[in-house]
């Protein structure tokens, strides 16, 4: 395997993991081990991933308490427990523990059509049902012909719909299926040419029943297995098959670890949320303070139009809701008239949520932009081809993803893509217009600039406050805004799209929206407010809010909207759950601040009590639609 | 690859198994933390490093890690 992100550090990363595991110390330098991983390559990495697939997770989780972690339950139809120790890796990459159960040999149909099945039974975040194509072939007689194969296909195609539809009901994780690769050894077992047609089609469509599948199933990802094998993976390994009856390649599994674990990266809320990028020699070929606006490679040569590749695929990243935004040592006025005056140029100055060049170093750079857009700097990936810039980002702010992209830049978007930073299972409609929000966040921020108090400023930008319970279709967002926010979560409970549909469909828990806009346009939908009510007293369980929309008043004139409908159903008291985290710190004092007070403490979780006597103000400048009588009727 | 001790620690390195040259006699059932899916991986091991085509039935019927060395040794 070519290597594809280098390590600039030097010691050697592979050596200091080698060392960690043998003194015994990993389990205590954890938070080290996962930096150093993702810095090697195989075969250092397959190797710490054996070590690694040893540790006890209990030992790490106790040491590392703050660490996510994500339970994965693995089924199919061969043996899958090679999957463990790569996976144990990918997912160690990310920062995140594996908790794994590797379920008995060929028992995904019993596993997962029976709902009371050990493997429900481990609330798994993410399961895993291997498909390989021993499934179709362990089944077909012989001799066999196309029509045989197409009729096991039929077959397994129907036992997974109903797996995904049991599933949908008996589980609150996320389901992971694969397209079923097609090995040769079978296609050359047909001489005719005309049959092997027939076979490669009646396989693809299967396959594409499958993909479609996910389409339609909201807690269901189909991984497809074509692109992987593309890279030049052996599909399977006939030894293995035959005498262990291992039947994907071990290639071919570390591949799929690798893509599971960006879906970890999802279900633990660490998707990343920003494409930080260099210009010269990212986005670009030569220095633009030497070569000019017009010397700057772009189209005209072979390596400019390399350049414009890059530039397509950033602009591809950056439509779907990635934020996009440039960090270079150069000076403003001259990217200003690069991104403006460069007919051929891709990107232009709108698509970048920030531009940012002068000489200051990166890491001061982003962690203003952090700042600007508040962010974590935990949610960027950085870009840059010099391995100086890069090794300082690395050093100075380890939370950021550094991906270098050094030498040729045909291979540039390969390397940006490698990791599927932003891989998400749906776009939500918020998603596309994210970057324009963004956007309009700036102008708010120049707008604030020109006020000599908040309050003025807030008077003027006229914030509008709807609060509803949650609409079918909002239900993808609202579950994307409990994986995606830290700052302002105030029990960091991740929901899947089927546990926030439970809980609105619920008779005594609720979910309600927050919508807000201003004068310079809609924000969308920003927040969420889970309440469960129990005999007199409604329970506030979570309450989560976009970090674009802080500190306007828009948390305030919900909570006030809460406790006001609360007393006029004649509750007696509302209670409501804050539960620390790395990231919500800003909001341990909430709820104090609106009247209520401290109760009871469960080892770290604090429960706060409002009596309902002298409720908050909602503040004037804020103007509040809320439809809070009516009941969602679906 | 010729001695044991070699063998041994490629065991201990490449599958942070916790053995020594103490444990080679013992028998893989008593060897801890080993499952037979450690053999998977000692094959694709195994041939890379000495560049020899190993026998996975073999090596599945071999009793302790001893008996694999010697496997190993003997295959061409």
């Amino acid at each position: 395997m070519k290597p594809v992100v280098p390590s600039d550090s030097t010691p050697d990363p592979a050596d200091e993991l080698s060392r960690l595991f043998s003194t015994g110390e990993a389990v205590a330098r954890y938070p080290r081990v996962t930096e150093l991983l993702a810095a090697v390559e195989p075969p250092a990495f397959t190797r710490a991933c054996h070590q690694l697939a040893r540790l006890d997770p209990d030992a790490v989780a106790a040491a590392h308490p703050d660490r996510p972690a994500v339970t994965v339950a693995i089924t199919g139809h061969g043996t899958l427990s090679t999957l463990v120790p790569p996976l144990t890796g990918e997912l160690a990459r990310h920062g995140i523990l594996l908790r794994p159960h590797v379920s008995d040999f060929d028992s995904y149909v019993f596993d997962l059509l029976d709902p009371d099945s050990d493997l429900y039974g481990h609330g798994a975040d993410l399961t895993l049902c291997v498909l390989d194509p021993m499934i179709v072939f362990d089944e077909v007689p012989v001799p066999w012909r196309p029509a045989d194969v197409q009729r096991v296909l039929d077959e397994k195609l129907r036992t997974l719909e109903r797996i995904a539809a049991t599933f949908a009901t008996a589980s609150r994780g996320m389901l992971v299926l694969n397209t079923i690769p097609l090995p040769r050894r079978f296609t050359a077992q047909l001489v005719d040419h005309r049959s092997r047609s027939e076979l490669g089609a009646v396989w693809r469509e299967a396959n594409a029943r499958l993909l479609r599948l996910a389409t339609s199933a909201p807690n269901l990802v189909v991984i497809d297995t074509d692109p992987l094998v593309a890279e030049g993976i052996p599909v399977t390994d006939a030894r293995m098959s035959t005498y262990a009856k291992a039947h994907l390649s071990a290639e071919l599994l570390a591949r799929y670890a690798r893509e599971t674990g960006h879906l970890a990266r999802h279900s633990a809320g660490r998707t990343k949320k920003c494409l930080v990028l260099d210009l010269d020699g990212t986005l670009w070929g030569g220095v633009l303070g030497d070569d000019g606006v017009e010397g700057v490679e772009l189209s005209d040569s072979p390596k400019g139009e390399a350049f414009n590749g890059v530039q397509r695929a950033v602009k591809q990243i950056g439509s779907q809701g990635v934020l996009v935004a440039v960090v270079s040592k150069n000076e403003l006025d001259l990217v200003r008239a690069a991104f403006r005056d460069r007919d051929d140029a891709e990107l232009r100055e709108d698509d970048f949520v920030r531009v940012i060049a002068n000489w200051r170093p990166k890491h001061d750079n982003l962690k203003e932009l952090a700042q600007t857009l508040n962010l974590g700097v935990d949610s960027f990936v950085f870009v840059d081809d010099s391995a100086l810039e890069c090794g300082l980002v690395r050093s100075e702010l380890p939370g950021v993803a550094v991906v270098r992209v050094d030498g040729d830049p045909a291979l540039h978007v390969e390397k940006i893509l490698r990791d599927g930073w932003f891989d998400t299972p749906e776009l939500t409609a918020d998603d596309q217009q994210r970057v324009v929000r963004y956007q309009e966040e700036l102008v708010r921020k120049d707008f604030l600039d020109s006020f000599d108090s908040v309050q003025d400023f807030l008077r003027e930008l006229k914030v509008t406050v709807r609060l509803a319970p949650v609409q079918d279709a909002e239900i993808p967002r609202v579950s994307q805004l409990t994986l995606r926010t830290n700052q302002f979560n105030l029990t960091t409970h991740r929901l899947q799209q089927a546990q926030v549909r439970e809980l609105a469909a619920g008779p005594d828990t609720r979910v309600l929206t927050i919508h807000s806009g201003d004068r310079f346009g809609d924000n969308g939908l920003v927040g969420a407010v889970f309440t469960r009510r129990h005999q007199d007293a409604l329970h506030i369980d979570n309450f989560v809010l976009s970090c674009r929309v802080f500190s306007r008043g828009i948390e305030q004139t919900a909570l006030a909207a809460v406790l006001e409908q609360a007393r006029t159903d004649g509750l007696r008291a509302v209670y409501a759950t804050y539960r620390p985290s790395k990231k919500n710190g800003a909001v341990r004092d909430l709820y104090p601040r609106y009247g209520f007070t401290p109760g009871t403490e469960d080892g770290d979780t604090l429960v706060f009590r409002h009596d309902l006597r002298l409720l908050p103000d909602r503040p004037e400048h804020v103007s509040l639609h809320e439809d809070l009588q009516v009941e969602c009727d679906d | 690859m010729t001695s044991i001790d070699e063998f041994v620690s490629i065991v201990r390195d490449e599958l942070g198994l916790p053995v020594t040259a103490d444990d080679v006699d013992l028998s893989f059932d008593e060897l801890p933390g080993w499952d037979s899916v450690q053999m998977l991986w000692l094959l694709t091991i195994l041939e890379q490093r000495t560049g020899k085509s190993l026998s996975l039935p073999d090596m599945l019927e071999a009793p302790s890690l001893a008996g694999l060395h010697k496997l190993v040794v003997a295959a061409r």
